[in-house]
């Protein structure tokens, strides 16, 4: 396996309820992962626990052979080689869109960090934006950055916390494709947050679904159509039973 | 806790490290307390104590009373109404700040004195020659006015800040419900301001508590002169920590009573959004009487002053030669501007930890840190010269080995003064620093870590450059402080080093009113100048 997230449990200092409990999960190399739920039920937390940002209660996290936690490890964040975008991009608002792009690229020499950034800028499309600041970019370029950012060092894996979330409804259709066709081509392997079911229909190859911090479903997006059938037919049988007739 | 054990590294340790030093040295004061008495503290316990008692009382309440009458009405006038001259006023009612009390002393001294305008133009213009008691000023009253005229900025700025916001909808609904401005004033204004009142008296408080120019100069016995007095007069620093720790028994109340009365509510100054508000024109006589009145305090608080001052200069341009006075000013640019900028860089590292760290214990440290501010700088000087000295006893073996004549080695040494300051003054500082981290975020730290830079990197390259007018109004606001500061410098300075302060205090004490006047301007207008530029960057920020 790819990643191994094995039996993992985690709650935040200060509260009671886990944000997540006893959480599993294998994944394959160049997979697009969705991960789906409510509000509050623990989808960022699983994406800040495998990039270090938070340190779980027990369990095993492993990316190709290199654990990245157990009872005896905890890798700090910039050793994981994992990526990220963040929800609102978190772009460095004192750096060009090019200083952003490079700063992950530490050990290159400068002329090579110059070309890996004019690749990553061709990649997304932006290569006219270079000298740029963020603040002089729309949503859906910053977001463009962003995803250019996390993917410019190479790593293992990149995640994306809803990355739809600030865009208007044109953009999302057409940046869904675009992630689609980036992260293929990268063919990285990727987890992403979403609370939109079509987002995770159109660019996941697997599905999982949380529930109050618990895995509630994981399969393929077909499968998921199955099971949802089902539960919003028995959903409204309920709604229907429970129901009092009215008569005029 | 145990979840960050990870973070574990060299900013961690530099973090403690420095809650350590800036606190330690006031623990010395709590056990001092405790040894063994003498017979000058029995003395002064049986005979004066008392009397150091009732006049600190007498300052820090008179003072409070009138720093709130003072900065709640302007306040109350620049939030809600329009009238001439507001929006100059509006800023430059803090300029009274740029002016240190003993400063302010002085000068009030030298305006009310037999050969000081009033009473010569009274006599020469006027052939009055009146009972030269109605203008002393030299006495508690005198002290109580100066410090009213020099603190109110304090009960000012964080009550108009408060009112401009928040209340605004609260004060217009009240107004709706036909209650006059004088109801309004008294049965909505008062109360909702209270946190900010408080907040400002207690600023205030600790500003009189902490005084030794004014005091002094005026002749007025309080603990921080007995402190002194004790020290140098008879030599005994034993009982000036006795005093010294009473002097924090007295302020620790105060904090309590603040805490008490602020209740619940935290309130932090200098940190939230204006939103413009509908003011009320007042027309005619009313907005004359406005205007008036708040020029009335800007011409006692700083005009009047700061004429006096610069006719002195003019008159005495030359006294001083140009070389020593310029000695004096390097020194004062080189302990303000170092020790500002050594309290940035340690604020940078501990707030950086504050806002990592995550056990309920030691989120608690860095308040620790935040304590000096309130401890009279008389007192810290004592714990500093405590723990130094002791400090110099554990190294005296080095200082032997490696050669040297003494065992007194930072003890006597720039460095203790230095460190006093940071002590004292780490909280202003550190305020403008968390601000900045509050507002910055983690995120763009935790994108920085993920894109490989440690916490060496992320520091360097992405909070301090998104920092940058967190530090600036940071290293301002300290500079300006330590520029004006008093009670710490005179007590902890090396021998043969005079700052800006320390001269024109010495002059006014010898009674060279006039000499005084150069340092004291260059004070003024340093002072003056940095506000300005501080409340510029702040209305930048809030854009
Ligand atoms: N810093 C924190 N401190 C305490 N509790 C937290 C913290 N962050 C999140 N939580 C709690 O942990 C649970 C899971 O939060 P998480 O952020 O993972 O939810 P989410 O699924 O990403 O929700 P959303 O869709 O709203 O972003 C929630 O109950 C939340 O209240
Ligand atoms: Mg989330």
């Amino acid at each position: 396996m790819f990643v191994a997230i094995e039996d993992v449990s985690f709650s935040y200092p200060n509260t009671q309820a886990p944000a997540l409990d006893r959480f599993t999960l294998d994944i394959k190399k160049g997979e697009v992962i969705s991960i789906l739920g409510r509000s509050g039920s623990g989808k960022s937390t699983i994406l800040r626990l495998l990039a270090g940002l938070e340190r779980p209660k027990n369990g095993r996290l492993v990316i190709q052979d290199e654990t990245l936690f157990d009872d005896k490890t905890f890798l700090q964040p910039e050793k994981r080689g994992i990526g990220m975008v963040f929800q609102d991009y978190a772009l460095f608002p004192h750096m060009t869109v090019g200083a952003n792009i490079m700063f992950g690229l530490s050990d290159m020499k400068k002329a090579d960090k110059k070309k890996r950034m004019r690749e990553m800028l061709e990649l997304v499309e932006l290569e006219e934006y270079e000298k740029r600041y963020p603040h002089q970019l729309s949503g859906g370029q910053q977001q463009r950055v962003a995803i250019a950012r996390a993917i410019a060092p190479n790593p293992h894996l990149i995640l994306l916390d809803e990355p739809f979330s600030n865009l208007d409804a044109e953009l999302q259709g057409k940046i869904r494709k675009d992630l689609r066709e980036i992260l293929k081509k990268a063919n990285i392997t990727s987890i992403f947050v979403t609370h939109d079911e079509k987002d995770a229909h159109i660019l996941a190859d697997r599905i999982v679904k949380l529930k109050d911090g618990k895995m509630d479903f994981v399969g393929r997006p077909c499968d998921m159509l199955d099971t949802f059938r089902q539960e919003a037919i028995a959903e409204s049988e309920e709604v229907l039973k429970s129901k009092p007739v009215v008569h005029v | 806790m145990q979840r960050r054990l990870a973070n574990f590294n060299i900013w961690t340790v530099g973090a403690v490290l420095i809650i350590l030093m800036l606190f330690l040295p006031n623990l010395t004061i709590v056990t001092g307390f405790f040894t063994p008495s003498n017979d000058n503290w029995e003395h002064m316990k049986e005979f004066v104590l008392r009397q150091f008692v009732i006049n600190s009382l007498i300052l820090t309440l008179a003072t409070a009373f009138f720093t709130i009458l003072i900065g709640l009405s302007l306040a109350w006038l620049v939030a809600q109404y329009d009238f001439p001259f507001r929006r100059f006023l509006k800023w430059a009612l803090i300029l009274p700040l740029s002016i240190p009390p003993f400063i302010g002393a002085y000068t009030y001294h030298g305006i009310l004195n037999f050969t000081g305008a009033i009473q010569t133009v009274l006599r020469e213009g006027f052939g009055m020659e009146l009972d030269p008691a109605y203008f002393d000023i030299m006495n508690l009253p005198g002290a109580i006015f100066i410090y009213t005229m020099f603190l109110y900025p304090y009960v000012y700025t964080i009550t108009q800040v408060y009112l401009s916001e928040q209340s605004a909808s609260l004060i217009e609904s009240t107004r709706l419900l036909g209650k006059g401005p004088w109801r309004t004033f008294f049965q909505v204004v008062l109360p909702i301001s209270r946190i900010s009142i408080i907040a400002g008296a207690s600023l205030v408080v600790l500003e009189v508590l902490n005084d030794y120019g004014v005091v002094k100069y005026y002749g007025i016995q309080t603990f921080t002169t007995a402190i002194f007095q004790s020290w140098f007069g008879l030599g005994d620093l034993d009982t000036s920590i006795k005093l010294a720790a009473s002097l924090m028994g007295f302020v620790i109340v105060i904090l309590l009573i603040e805490k008490l009365l602020r209740g619940r509510r935290q309130y932090s100054y200098f940190s939230t959004k204006v939103r413009p508000l509908q003011l009320i024109p007042l027309s005619g006589w009313k907005g004359f009487a406005a205007a008036g009145y708040g020029m009335l305090i800007l011409s006692l608080g700083f005009f009047i002053p700061v004429i006096q001052l610069v006719d002195w200069t003019i008159l005495t341009f030359g006294t001083i030669p140009m070389e020593e006075f310029m000695r004096y000013v390097q020194n004062s640019v080189f302990v303000a501007g170092l020790s500002a900028i050594l309290i940035v860089a340690f604020a940078l590292i501990v707030g950086n930890f504050a806002r990592m760290v995550q056990g309920k214990y030691t989120k608690l440290l860095p308040k620790l840190t935040v304590l000096g501010y309130s401890i009279p700088g008389a007192v810290i000087a004592v714990a500093v010269v405590t723990a130094f000295v002791a400090l110099d006893g554990y190294l005296a073996p080095l200082y032997l080995a490696i050669g040297l004549e003494t065992t007194l080695v930072l003890s006597v040494s720039i460095v203790l003064l230095l460190a006093a300051y940071i002590i004292r003054f780490f909280a202003i500082g550190y305020n403008s620093i968390e601000t900045g981290y509050d507002k910055i975020g983690t995120n763009f730290r935790d994108a920085s870590r993920l894109l490989g830079a440690g916490p060496t990197k992320t520091f360097f390259k992405v909070d301090v450059p998104m920092m940058k007018g967190a530090i600036i109004s940071g290293f301002i606001l300290v500079f300006i402080d330590v520029l004006k500061e008093i009670p710490l410098t005179l007590i902890l300075r090396p021998f043969n080093f005079d700052t800006l302060s320390t001269k024109a205090f010495q002059y006014a004490s010898d009674e060279k009113i006039m000499e005084a006047s150069q340092a004291s301007l260059l004070i003024v207008g340093i002072s003056a100048l940095a506000i300005v530029i501080f409340y510029k960057i702040l209305e930048k920020e809030m854009d």
